[in-house]
């Protein structure tokens, strides 16, 4: 088949043929065509089948309003289904197959669905499909799923990458139409920011498309001038290819551009880019859709609407038939059959549903007065329409107009609703329209080119001296106004023959009207319940159409009927495009810890935690699992000496004159009374006397405290704490700053951790127990010279120690600290082993602190001072949160030792039946005790701390498990707290 | 959304975290006689108006102030932003 | 004496690459220390910059270079800066602090930051893909300095030059962080 459609003139490159195929069927087209434009080109005028009755469809419309020419483009993982072959740039080489049918296209094995139309109406799967219920999983879903759906998926990884950006500007034109492009001209000359954004690849919007003049040369080359006038501007950046998508808050736009898709390959760049745009004032210029009107049969191939004919025409070269007919309620659609006229394309009729003189003269076709349409046959193509007056006409193609509708899609994001204009029987914009944004050319209701034009120019000016520029005097460019007076004609009646009216969803007249009879009276009911708008093309040309239906049938005007406001986005967004960069390891950023680099070395498998890589436990020598190595990391700790980096923990430096009193409203305990040199372990309350957070500060200076924070809550703590300098007690002097990353930080942990570290820390200073007892802190060097920290505190119940130098060092030091305890066989400890030995110790830790645990729940009720203020004292003295017998944190062991505790268990006291009402508390932490050589666990039960010994019952109904559990101390090892002063 | 920042100009919202009624500057005195009540209604008792509103706002990925916003909740429309900690010692607030 | 020597091994030390028109370069031996202002201390501890740098200190949102152009100061909030210079020695704090003579409460920041300066025509348009703040030259002047997010990550962008940036972000993200710039050139050339 040859471009058996391609006739003279466009804005084509005809030197550029471009190879691609079709259901592998090899065709060509020329650079600037669209894969419809090269399709109707090739007459292929059978594009795919429809949703519901697989009815073979056509190319209806010449742009991303497109309800019928979807295909799927590329092969394999590239492969993108639902794509618009309307708005699909061809390039060489493009392969593009047909969607939604079974055998080939030309006969599809599903379309015996549309014989069965008659029980497929309005509702039809809410009313079949309902019972048995059971059927609905296993047969009916499935089935369904099978039969609908548009293209499909190649599930295979998308090999393109996307990327996502922020651009600013004064002014952000929407629209590269007339009104558009004098609009960014106008503001531009001003001296503002501009960025100008069209959906095409073209600029010029409807000018490409028609034979009108600007300033006395073809639009389509004004077009031209204006956008390389534009291009070379400093000021303003052209984005062609991009669809603003969405209109959000104070002037933020959402923005697709499509970078590669209209080349064979990426390159190795981002396929598609999603730009968050921040304007001070838009221009939309969006231009307008144009509407069919509906009538028997009104769906086959070949019926198209009469502007996309005019742009196949005028700017592709292509007519879409050779034997035309147009179908018109408006003055417009008559300039479709003149463009033709003029490329010598056989027009047979003009039907005009006004009983009205011609409006202009087309030589050879006949004017149909007041008539319409009520038929067409044809199976795969257009063959013969038939007249409200009964006589047919042989034709492969009807142009059909019905008017235009103001794309006023994103005046709706923020709520803004439409408001109905009489002259032109549509929707224009409202008044509420986005901040900083207003609306020119046609998307304002302004049809003519010289009302766009002068619109546009006049919307810039407006929105650039708004901003403080000098609007440029320069007179918007001359254009006639051209004639588009209608009266409005929404269906054509064509007794029994179904006549369509969301092409895409398979929506025709007479299931309006039933949904209606039914009761679906509410414009947004009769969306959902008809499925028409939805999908794709989100009813670009069928919504308006269909209320005008609905009206009818209720006997209202339109507005009374309804408005229906659009939502983002305009058109489909991919998901990639979406995600961005955030896939797979790039799904977030992560943190290392300062010896990363050394545990990844030396075995260690790493856990996330938050964004932390941490070390989980270090594999040693043939260790089969994980709990090999952990209880040899614990043992090995109890017994000579651990390493563990806790760098990860949060470090804020508090300094002021006022530090030490604002630390004693931040810590429900005291800390002003604290010595310089001096550690101490800290509880933070929320407002409401609930336990969120634990930790150690340390008194370096009279005005210098560092605070360390759980791992989880740096942030939060930090957040809370600026909240409390700056609302709570703004006239305190206190400064905060995170350091959480300056410092590397090393737990060394067990009996010979002194002797480790005395090979560490330089001589100058005293390592005894005297010197350095439990809870001192220091500033102090290492290696020779380095400086570090030395806090005495511990989370193991071990003698240990926390040694923190410049996080440059930390590498380092973790291999000095392991190389100097050879002798010891000092080995690091992971995360695992850091958690059973804060169990065995009695540690609370997140698992406790869950958000409803109080300081009185933690058997650290004394700890809030009653003899000063702090951040939930009061709210935590309520008599219910201090119940005697309030569930108390304690230790729970097996009585049958062999058997592994269970988190999450709930207790239940011997006898007792297991439900809520006896519930006594639950488990929280349990581990496997090396030292102990048995399961051990943290929980809270009813008055625990008076319940030592006493035998209950740990019940998991989840793992219909239960067994009886001894109450213990939570301090498993050393309760009297020798080894960490020793 | 964009917050116009006193001292930084127009930020984007993600870089800001939202806390709510700015009623939560006014902590009440835990001496007062009738301290617990007070508490529980700052606690649990804020406004959520539809409309005009004082919120907090946190530039966690700026320059860490508390700001108080003057927020409409319906249209999203701000009138207003200070810093917090002006707001607070307007309100009275020092140690 | 202990018998161990530490090594500095700052994340990015020594990474420079070039992306067509942007460089990429991890700036060495940048020190960084932090300097709050004590409140109703402020004039003194502005008076004792004048003195140590011979600069004023900045207004929020600006930096300044020192009059001996061995440092610059960036301030990043009311009572909050930066002072930024060479130093290879871990001893950046107390340089600072000695020259402060008490005036401004200091901490050593930098090891907690990592450093990238990305240069070129095509520096912008490498950081529009991450940077939501407004990088225009008339909109971001040559010492303007913002506390911003790129990819999750806090970051500070600081305009040394006419197309060069200052960038920092937290050093234990530093990779991922190096990773966002570097995607960012690449896919901006």
């Amino acid at each position: 088949m040859s471009q058996i459609n391609r006739i003279k003139g466009g804005l084509i490159d005809r030197s550029q043929s471009l190879d691609f195929t079709f259901n592998g069927k090899t065709m060509q087209g020329h650079a600037g065509d669209t894969l419809a434009s090269a399709l109707l080109a090739n007459g292929q005028v059978l594009v795919g089948r429809s949703f519901k009755y697989h009815r073979p469809r056509g190319i209806f419309t010449a742009g991303s309003e497109e309800p019928n020419a979807l295909v799927q483009l590329r092969t394999g993982a590239a492969q993108e289904p639902n794509t618009r072959a309307t708005v699909a740039e061809l390039f060489d080489g493009l392969a593009a197959t047909s969607q939604n049918h079974r055998g080939p296209l030309g006969f599809d094995m599903m379309a015996v669905t549309d014989l069965l139309s008659p029980f497929l109406s309005a509702g039809f799967y809410y009313k079949t499909f309902m019972w048995p219920k059971a059927f609905w999983e296993k047969l009916y879903e499935p089935a369904i799923r099978h039969s609908a759906g548009l293209g499909r998926l190649s599930m295979q990884e998308d090999p393109d990458t996307y990327d996502k950006g922020f651009l600013h500007c004064d002014l952000l034109v929407i629209g590269a139409g007339p009104s558009g492009l004098v609009a960014a001209l106008a503001a531009a000359r001003s001296g503002a920011r501009v960025i100008l954004a069209d959906e095409d690849f073209a600029p010029g919007g409807r000018l490409n498309a028609e034979t009108l003049e600007v300033d006395g040369m073809a639009g389509a080359d004004w077009a031209a001038q204006t956008v390389a006038e534009l291009a070379s501007m400093d000021n303003v950046r052209l984005m062609t290819r991009t669809t603003i998508y969405g209109a959000y808050d104070h002037g933020i736009y959402g923005a697709l551009e499509r970078r590669t898709d209209h080349l064979p390959g990426a390159g190795g760049k981002p396929r598609q880019i999603l730009w968050r745009i921040y304007s001070k004032r838009a221009v939309l210029a969006a231009g307008a859709i144009e509407r069919p009107i509906a009538f028997g049969n009104n769906d086959r191939p070949g019926i198209m609407l009469a502007g996309a004919v005019r742009t196949y025409v005028n700017r592709y070269g292509v007519t879409p038939g050779q034997r035309v007919a147009v179908l018109t309620n408006n003055d417009d659609g008559w300039r479709t059959a003149a463009d033709l006229a003029a490329k010598g394309v056989e027009v047979r009729a003009i039907i005009d549903t006004r009983d009205a003189p011609a409006v202009c003269d087309v030589p050879g076709a006949r004017h149909v007065r007041g008539a319409g349409v009520v038929d067409t046959s044809g199976r795969s193509a257009l063959k013969r329409i038939t007249l409200t007056d009964g006589q047919m006409i042989d034709v492969d193609c009807l142009a059909v107009s019905g008017g235009w509708n103001p794309a006023v899609h994103l005046t709706c994001h923020q709520r803004g609703r439409p408001v109905w204009n009489d002259d032109i029987s549509a929707f224009v914009p409202g008044r509420d329209l986005p901040q900083g944004m207003v609306v020119a050319g046609a998307a304002n209701g302004q049809l003519t080119l010289a009302a766009a034009l002068a619109e546009g120019r006049e919307a810039a000016n407006a929105q650039v001296k708004d901003l403080g520029f000098t609007a440029s005097r320069k007179a918007a460019p001359k254009a006639e106004d051209e004639a588009y007076e209608g009266a409005p004609k929404w269906h054509i009646a064509s007794g029994k023959t179904r006549a369509w009216v969301d092409l895409q969803n398979d929506v025709t007249v007479k299931d309006i009207k039933q949904s209606h009879q039914e009761g679906f009276r509410s414009v947004e009911h009769l969306k959902r319940y008809t499925t028409t708008g939805m999908a794709t093309d989100q009813g670009k040309t069928s919504n308006i159409p269909a209320m005008a239906i609905m009206a009818e049938c209720s006997g209202k005007s339109i507005p009374e009927t309804g408005t229906t406001i659009f939502r983002p986005p305009y058109t489909p967004i991919p998901i990639g495009a979406l995600a961005g960069r955030a896939r797979g390891t790039d799904f977030r950023p992560y943190r290392l810890t300062p010896s990363h680099e050394w545990a990844k070395a030396n075995g260690a498998t790493f856990i996330e935690v938050g964004n932390w890589l941490r070390a989980q436990w270090f594999v040693k020598g043939s260790e089969a699992g994980w709990r090999d190595s952990v209880d040899r990391e614990v043992l090995n700790t109890r017994q000579s000496v651990g390493i563990c980096d806790v760098t990860t923990l949060g470090k804020i430096d508090v300094q002021g004159k006022d530090a030490a009193e604002f630390l004693n409203k931040v810590y429900a305990n005291g800390f002003a009374k604290l010595a310089v040199g001096r550690v101490r372990y800290g509880i933070m309350l929320r407002e409401d006397g609930i336990c969120y957070e634990d930790g150690t500060t340390a008194r370096m200076g009279e005005n210098h405290f560092v605070m360390t924070t759980t791992t989880a809550n740096a942030v939060l703590v930090f957040r809370r704490m600026e909240f409390a300098r700056q609302c709570l007690w703004p006239d305190m002097d206190v400064h905060l700053i995170s350091t959480t990353d300056a410092w590397a930080q090393f737990a060394v942990a067990g009996p010979n951790a002194r002797k480790l570290l005395s090979k560490i820390v330089d001589d100058t200073q005293d390592m005894s127990n005297e010197g350095f007892p439990f809870m001192a802190c220091g500033e102090i060097t290492v290696c020779g010279g380095t400086p570090a920290r030395l806090f005495r505190i511990s989370f193991s119940g071990e003698l240990a120690y926390e040694i923190a130098v410049p996080a440059r060092y930390g590498n380092s030091m973790i291999e000095a600290l392991v190389k100097a305890g050879e002798e010891f066989d000092a080995a690091p400890y992971g995360l695992e082993a850091l958690g059973v030995m804060r169990i065995e110790k009695g540690h609370a830790a997140g698992n406790e602190l869950d958000g409803r645990i109080t300081a009185h729940n933690l058997g650290m009720g004394r700890m809030v001072s009653s003899k000063k203020d702090c951040i939930g004292k009061t709210l935590s003295e309520r008599p219910e949160m201090n119940r005697e017998d309030a569930e108390k944190m304690v230790g729970f062991r097996p009585v049958d030792r062999s058997q592994k505790l269970i988190a999450g268990s709930h207790f239940i006291n011997k006898g007792d039946e297991a439900n809520m009402a006896n519930d006594q508390g639950w488990m929280t932490s349990v581990a496997y005790s090396p030292s102990l050589e048995h399961s051990i666990g943290l929980g809270f039960i009813k008055s625990g701390d008076t319940r030592m010994g006493e035998i209950v019952r740990a019940v998991s109904p989840v793992h219909n498990i239960e067994m009886e559990v001894e109450i213990v101390s939570a301090h498993f090892i050393d309760p009297e707290g020798e080894r960490l002063r020793a | 959304m964009i917050i116009d920042h006193p001292l930084l100009g127009p930020r984007d919202a993600a870089e800001f975290i939202y806390l709510g009624d700015a009623a939560l500057i006014d902590r009440p005195d835990w001496q007062d006689e009738d301290a617990a009540d007070k508490f529980y209604e700052y606690g649990y008792l804020r406004d959520n108006i539809a409309g005009k509103m004082q919120e907090l706002w946190y530039h966690e990925q700026g320059d860490r102030s508390w700001l108080v916003v003057t927020r409409d909740t319906l249209t999203h429309e701000i009138t207003d932003v200070e810093m917090a900690r002006n707001v607070a010692r307007a309100r009275g607030r020092s140690k | 004496m202990p018998d161990f020597t530490l090594i500095s091994a700052p994340p990015l030390a020594g990474y420079d690459r070039s992306f067509g028109d942007i460089q990429l370069i991890a700036p060495t031996d940048l020190a960084i220390v932090s300097i709050a202002l004590p409140l109703g201390g402020e004039d003194a501890a502005k008076k004792a910059i004048k003195t140590a740098f011979g600069i004023a200190l900045p207004e929020v949102g600006m930096s300044n270079v020192a009059k001996d152009k061995t440092s610059s100061i960036m301030r990043l909030a009311v009572d909050q800066a930066f002072v930024l210079f060479p130093s290879a020695t871990p001893d950046a704090e107390p340089q600072i602090a000695a020259k402060l003579k008490g005036a401004a409460y200091t901490t050593d920041q930098t090891d907690g930051w990592c450093a990238l300066q990305i240069s070129g025509p095509g520096a912008r348009r490498a950081l529009e893909r991450i940077c939501p703040v407004d990088l225009h030259p008339n909109a971001f002047a040559v010492n303007a300095v913002a506390r911003t997010v790129m990819e999750h990550m806090g970051a500070i962008v600081a305009r040394t030059g006419e197309d060069t940036f200052l960038l920092l972000s937290a050093s234990s993200s530093a990779k991922s962080f190096l990773h966002a710039v570097e995607v960012s050139a690449q896919n901006a050339t």
